[in-house]
């Protein structure tokens, strides 16, 4: 493992007088995949969102390629554009077909010449499996192709890091299986991810690394071998025993 | 009931002339009204009390005082004021837009806040500064939900225009009254008036249907 691309130090994070994260230290290396679990409520989706900004953080530090977040000087654009996110439910922009989709933060933010958006969204869509798609407009794909249009949608911006927040949840069970296949192949092509997931299987077969959270707090991390065979907390016992 | 169509015939051209001028001051209206509802509507929306407040109270103002007495400030205060004399078309066009800035204004936020948050949250993801968020994913979006309701005002304004006959704008409303002063008749002004607001609502209402099936 190379040095941490992400670095969290006593991140804190509070709705009013709700705290949702408790000054966690995290970090995460380049080309890592870091599986996150915990049960709903446990603040593992605003932690992820926190990464990039789109939750402001109540207290501590987020740096990302020595780069803080807190500072001033930093532009959250500028670090938005390098770290890509999923969402669960898909967010495509129903408007646009699925090409501009891709094309359209690449030629507005990275300037690129539109033929040459367009031929990196077309490779990208033949990776994802719906080359065929390119025209269509969102509505009229079905859930699983529309998270893998907004999985090539985030990595048209050659993102450094990607996040995915729930990326099956929302998903009809037989779907689950393509989105997965997609990001399992992400990661073996050395993608660092950070992925808030229900999805058990991914996190023992793909994740470098699993963080079990709960009520704000990482309770305990490490390798899926570690926590899924031999947890040492009584609350990651409880929580495994319900979901496995 | 005898009906006198030769009179409404003679009076045809300055009816023709009053059309015009409704049509200018109620296009006027709402394309003025659209622009300055758009910063109304924006200062409402922003997170800054001092724009915010202000902004609030201009809505309520102008959603909250009957259209004529706005007419008669801006006819015989405003204008005055500003042109050092009163002037019926400028008034008439100030004091639509206005008022027509107030209900645009929420026509607006209603718009744009009816867009789901995951779209704003997904742009920013990639990279897009507010202004682009705005520009490529919301506003696209929204406004193909406001046409409705900016077809509707647009109808109102048209038929409400005619009370700047009242500060003797030449409108169509205004020769209907000149009409009836002359000859001492009701129906021949009143329903040739009421025709042709009618015949401009309905081609207008026909109109946003097929704007809106288009979009």
């Amino acid at each position: 493992m190379t040095s941490p691309i992400i670095e969290i130090k006593g991140l804190s994070k509070a709705f009013g007088s709700n705290v949702v994260l408790k000054k966690i230290d995290a970090t995460v290396s380049s080309q890592e995949v870091v599986v996150v679990i915990g049960p709903s409520g446990s603040g593992k989706s605003t932690f992820l969102r926190c990464i990039n900004l789109l939750e402001a953080p109540t207290g501590g530090e987020i740096i990302i390629e020595g780069q803080s977040l807190m500072d001033k000087k930093t532009s959250i654009t500028g670090i938005r554009a390098d770290v890509g996110m999923v969402f669960q439910q898909f967010n495509l922009f129903p408007h646009l077909t699925v090409l501009d989709n891709i094309t359209l933060a690449p030629i507005q933010i990275r300037k690129l010449p539109v033929a040459k958006a367009r031929e990196k969204a077309l490779e990208l869509l033949k990776k994802v499996g719906l080359s065929d798609k390119a025209n269509m407009y969102p509505p009229s794909l079905s859930g699983g192709q529309q998270q893998r249009v907004a999985i090539a949608r985030a990595l048209a911006m050659e993102p450094k890091i990607m996040l995915f927040d729930e990326p099956t949840s929302a998903l009809d069970p037989e779907m689950v299986g393509e989105v997965l296949a997609v990001m399992k192949q992400l990661a073996k092509e050395g993608m660092t991810m950070v992925v808030v997931t229900h999805e058990m299987g991914f996190a023992r077969e793909v994740g470098d690394r699993v963080i079990f959270m709960e009520s704000g707090y990482i309770v305990e991390q490490g390798s899926p071998a570690q926590l899924f065979e031999n947890p040492q907390q009584e609350r990651t016992k409880s929580f495994l025993s319900k979901v496995l | 009931m005898d009906f006198k169509f030769d009179i409404i015939w003679g009076y045809l051209p300055l009816f023709w002339k009053g059309t015009l001028y409704t049509i200018l001051i109620s296009l006027s209206g709402v394309a003025l009204g659209s622009i300055l509802g758009l910063f109304v509507g924006f200062g409402k929306m922003s997170r800054r009390w001092y724009l915010r407040w202000p902004m609030q109270s201009y809505i309520n103002f102008f959603r909250g005082t009957p259209l004529l007495v706005q007419i008669y400030m801006v006819h015989f205060g405003l204008m005055p004021l500003i042109l050092g004399k009163t002037n019926s078309i400028a008034a008439a066009i100030t004091a639509l837009s206005l008022n027509a800035a107030a209900y645009t204004a929420e026509i607006y936020r209603a718009g744009i806040q009816s867009i789901d948050k995951g779209q704003t949250e997904a742009a920013h993801s990639l990279g897009m500064t507010h202004f682009q968020t705005m520009r490529f994913i919301i506003l696209p979006q929204a406004i193909r939900r406001m046409i409705p309701a900016f077809g509707n005002e647009f109808i109102v304004l048209v038929k409400d225009s005619s009370l700047t006959a009242l500060i003797t704008a030449p409108e169509i409303m205004y020769w209907a009254g000149v009409m009836k002063g002359q000859y001492i008749r009701i129906w021949e002004p009143y329903l040739t008036a009421a025709f042709i607001y009618f015949i401009l609502t309905y081609s207008l209402s026909k109109l946003l249907n097929w704007i809106e099936r288009k979009a």
